[in-house]
């Protein structure tokens, strides 16, 4: 987030998009409904009536996939009216008039067509959100997950620039991470292209930095996103997989690719707290622990770098994550130290600019937010203010594209995938958990009652749901929520996996897969 | 205060009246629930009344409570044998003595240490009755409960209560916060979870059957502590809902649950038996 | 007899809710939403409260485990080490550093992170490592 988590409780106008967020981020939702009883305006865009648009002004039911052409559509009204921020795109930003040449063909008619959405209501989103006190964006990975995740990012960030909300209290765009920590994992280098502290790998005076401060020469090459080491795995240049705390047999899109990619490793270690798809095919099992039995951090959404505490003894004969991986890294000839945690976050702290200040003893209570470069600095609430990391804010002109697969006579319907309220990712935790399972056992398919009854489906009926990379039986459930022509279906469940359904298109800059949509057909068991 | 508790604390420890006094702690910054006990005099150096220090007493007005009776009855029950002291407020104190009522917790065992609220801070919380009975100190009379919510509600026309309802209770996300914060929600078997009485897996919670089990379930047992709308996320008043119940099982059988030492609910007179609830 | 409580940071979504972990004679009954956090604020969602049960489930992995003959057995970590060890330094030896590959985690916490991406980039010596940001 740009912006920091208690800051929405009082902004002047809330705009979600691609976020059930009461579901998937309850502890923010709720600062999003307060602002609302303080008389904030709550746009809501997201194709179903999620439970969070019960409370919106404005419920933008867009198509799957057409949020460039929303936002740019909502960009054209801006500008039309002379609503944009002048002096803020003068002084501090720049691409302007790409944008507006590319926005000006967006009419709201035009939008209408491409999303669904009435015209009216793209000028009345238009209207709260540049002319409100306070805007503040806040999206997940309705946004992200695309083969144009990149591209409606970027468009979010445009239209933030144009209202001037980048930079202030209250603004911003937000990002819901979905994890607990990956932030921290991006953070920390857990990435083929960046150390920690995003310094590029192939920054030499970068690598030099950290070539010193571990005694080793380091590779120079970008690495292998995960997409690209299945596809390593299946090509036999990749011959060992280490998979840390991750069950990819079940959360990567098109899971028979995975799990055939899985199966031709040589040799496949998982580190995990239980057996998991993944473990199946696993040569090496090492059981580490979980939260609940390590000190260490977490970083949140708002980028504040939380203590996570010891509460218990190792389960067993588990041991801490970092002890496996010391180990290790010590039989394969280079040493690191774990012990203890807060000399290792010195270390962090030491080659990580941002994260230059945070010490343990700084971080007793409730942490910090990052960038925190010193000791001294009390960390940060929002980002660029007064200037962008990079100097200038970039406008980036983006054209609206279809997602990678469109609906044909075999395949009409459009499917998409996302969370429930019970449960986390693949369920390794969660379904693990006896409350959380005997709250929502089973797994399901949403449905229009149109839809359902066109099909002659009657709940509580099985339904199989197919694509062009297979098919799973699930039950029905009937709902007016989601629009009629399309299908959700929460990932969390190994026997009817969502994932077995997927398109494994990704967006060609950060190779996100297209989860949220791809073409699907309905079947009465 | 804090130095009056931790003198009491340390005697009582040291008399071997009691093996441990459940009660907060100042610890990485915060007040946590703690249990003190003899061989650990150290830890009383950093006893809490639940007043932040510092920065964080400007984030959050009040003081940090935590239902250290429900603390006590999970600790008593692995401890059969054991007698406590509890630090309590007011509102602690009701659910002691709601958890005697209900047979949870013993009260031979079991000594309270009673911390007067200041009157601004008994007023914020609208206290029914902010004097706990076993004060550690000399406390003035303080004024009893506010009940402007509840006529507030009470007043509204059937329509607009139920539109209030239905807007406010709209917005629960299910958490079982109320529950599970509830000092005295002390069953195995939690009724929320039937399914025969309320759908599973949607949110909001079923609208009314959750709200209305909760409901029925605090009939004689809700102690107006106010710790299940600290929990919702939602800022739900769902306190409310429950004053209304114990208001009425007030005026019927003039039985306020908490309000003194020993009786029994009138719901176990008028029952089969059964209880108590094991 | 000893009961404390121990504020942590939440294991499920991003928000990073504070979490204290209620510790009783070593055993680990129950989880309180901190009140004094400026995030939560004195609550969670279902998952937080409940999220003492995955830590105990009896599915947790007790000992580490090598395939033998089709099926994982149970072995010492001594030799499970040895031989996951082993056999990298083997593949690495034979087909350089970039045949092999590694997943961290969104679920671990910074220095274990921290600590993988050094492993696999000063270890190893390979910048294949990434982790589900994407899922």
């Amino acid at each position: 987030m740009t912006n920091s988590i208690a800051e929405l409780e009082d902004a002047a106008c809330i705009f979600i998009i691609g976020s059930n967020t009461t579901e998937a981020h309850p502890l923010v939702a709720n600062r999003i409904l307060r602002a609302k009883q303080k008389g904030a305006k709550l746009i809501v865009a997201d194709p179903r009536k999620i439970h969070i648009a019960e409370f919106a002004d404005i419920h933008l039911s867009h198509r799957l996939g057409s949020d460039v052409a929303l936002i740019n559509g909502i960009m054209h009204v801006i500008l039309a009216e002379g609503w944009e921020a002048k002096d803020y795109i003068a002084s501090r930003t720049e691409g302007f008039e790409a944008l507006e040449r590319v926005v000006r063909g967006y009419t709201p008619e035009k939008v209408s067509g491409i999303t669904g959405v009435p015209a009216e209501q793209i000028r009345a989103v238009a209207e709260a959100y540049a002319r409100s006190a306070s805007s503040s964006i806040v999206y997940a990975m309705g946004i992200t997950q695309h083969t144009t995740g990149v591209d409606n990012v970027k468009s979010l960030a445009n239209l933030a620039m144009l209202c001037g909300r980048i930079g202030v209290e209250c603004g911003g765009v937000n990002p819901l991470r979905g994890q607990n920590n990956v932030q921290g994992a991006c953070d920390m280098g857990a990435l083929p292209n960046v150390l920690p502290g995003y310094q590029k790998v192939t920054d030499e005076a970068a690598r030099k930095k950290f070539e010193q401060a571990w005694g080793v020469a380091l590779p120079s090459e970008v690495g292998l996103t995960v997409m690209k080491m299945m596809n390593g795995l299946h090509a036999g240049s990749v011959r060992a997989l280490y998979v840390m705390g991750e069950n990819p047999a079940m959360s990567d899109p098109n899971s028979h690719h995975v799990r055939e990619a899985l199966s031709r490793a040589e040799l496949l270690v998982v580190q995990d707290i239980t057996l998991t798809e993944t473990t199946e095919y696993a040569h090496a099992v090492l059981p580490g622990v979980s939260f609940a039995e390590k000190d260490g951090t977490f970083t949140n959404t708002e980028r504040r770098v939380q203590r996570v505490r010891k509460g218990i003894e190792p389960v067993g004969d588990s041991r801490e994550d970092g002890w496996i991986l010391c180990e290790l890294s010590r039989r394969l000839g280079h040493a690191m130290e774990l012990e203890p945690a807060s000399e290792l976050m010195d270390e962090i702290a030491g080659l990580t600019p941002s994260y230059g200040g945070m010490r343990y003893d700084r971080l007793e209570a409730f942490g910090l937010q990052w960038p925190c470069p010193d000791a001294e600095h009390p960390g940060t609430k929002y980002l660029h203010k007064d200037k962008f990391a990079r100097g200038r804010g970039l406008f980036h002109a983006i054209e609206y594209q279809p997602p990678a697969e469109a609906c044909d006579d075999e395949y009409p319907m459009q499917l998409t995938t996302g969370r429930s309220f019970v449960h986390f990712h693949t369920g390794t935790m969660t379904r693990r958990s006896p409350s959380l399972d005997e709250e929502q056992k089973d797994p399901f398919v949403q449905m229009h009652p149109e839809d359902a009854e066109a099909h002659g489906i009657s709940p509580p009926g099985q339904v199989k749901v197919i694509t062009r990379r297979g098919s799973i039986s699930l039950e029905a459930k009937l709902s007016a929520r989601i629009p009629k022509g399309m299908l959700f279906i929460p990932f969390h469940f190994a026997e009817a996996a969502a994932n077995l359904l997927t398109i494994d298109a990704l967006d060609p800059i950060a190779g996100i897969p297209e989860y949220k949509v791809c073409a699907a057909r309905v079947e009465r068991e | 205060m804090r130095e009056l508790l931790k003198t009491r604390v340390a005697e009582m420890l040291r008399e071997g009246r009691v093996d441990g006094v459940v009660g907060l702690i100042e610890s990485h910054g915060e007040p946590l629930p703690y249990l003190f006990t003899a061989d650990d005099t150290a830890a009383l150096e950093r006893i809490s009344t639940g007043e932040l220090q510092g920065r964080l007493a400007e984030l959050i007005p009040g003081v940090v409570r935590y239902p250290l009776g429900k603390i006590l009855t999970a600790v008593a029950r692995k401890h059969p044998d054991k007698r406590f002291g509890v630090m309590c407020r007011a509102c602690d104190e009701r659910v002691v003595f709601g958890l005697f009522q209900n047979l949870q917790l013993d009260p031979d065992k079991v000594e309270i240490l009673g911390l007067p609220c200041k009157e601004e801070l008994a007023r914020a919380c609208s206290c029914p009755a902010p004097a706990p009975r076993s004060a550690i100190v000399d406390q003035p009379s303080r004024e009893a409960w506010d009940r402007a919510d509840l006529e507030r509600i009470d007043a509204m026309a059937l329509d607009e209560r139920f539109a209030f309802w239905v807007e406010e209770l709209g917005r629960c996300i299910k958490c079982y916060g109320c529950r599970n914060a509830c000092p005295v929600c002390f069953c195995d078997v939690c009724t929320l979870q039937d399914d025969g009485l309320v759908k599973k897996g949607e949110i909001p919670a079923e609208l009314p059957a959750f709200q209305l089990t909760r409901a029925w379930h605090m009939v004689g047992r809700c102690v107006d502590c106010g710790l299940c709308q600290e929990a919702c996320p939602m800022d739900i008043p769902i306190r409310t809902i429950y004053r209304k119940v114990r208001s009425i099982v007030g005026e019927l059988f003039d039985y306020f649950p908490g309000e003194r030492d020993g009786g029994k609910s009138p719901l176990e007179q008028l029952g089969d038996g059964s209880f108590p609830i094991q | 007899m000893r009961y404390e409580t121990i504020p942590t940071t939440c294991s499920y979504c991003g928000c990073g809710c504070e979490v204290l972990l209620q510790v009783l004679d070593g055993e680990l009954i129950g989880v309180l939403p901190s009140k004094a956090s400026p995030i939560n604020e004195g609550s969670l969602c279902i998952k937080g409260w409940n999220l003492h049960e995955f830590v105990v489930s009896e599915r947790r992995l007790r000992k580490p485990m090598l395939r033998k003959g089709g099926s994982l057995v149970e072995t010492s970590w001594e030799e499970a080490l040895d031989e996951v060890a082993g056999r990298l330094a083997k593949i690495k030896s034979e087909s350089g550093p970039d045949s092999i590959a590694a997943l961290s985690s969104a679920k671990c916490t910074n220095e274990e992170n921290y600590l993988m991406q050094r492993f696999v980039r000063a270890a190893i010596g390979t910048n294949n490592v990434d982790h589900c940001a994407r899922l």
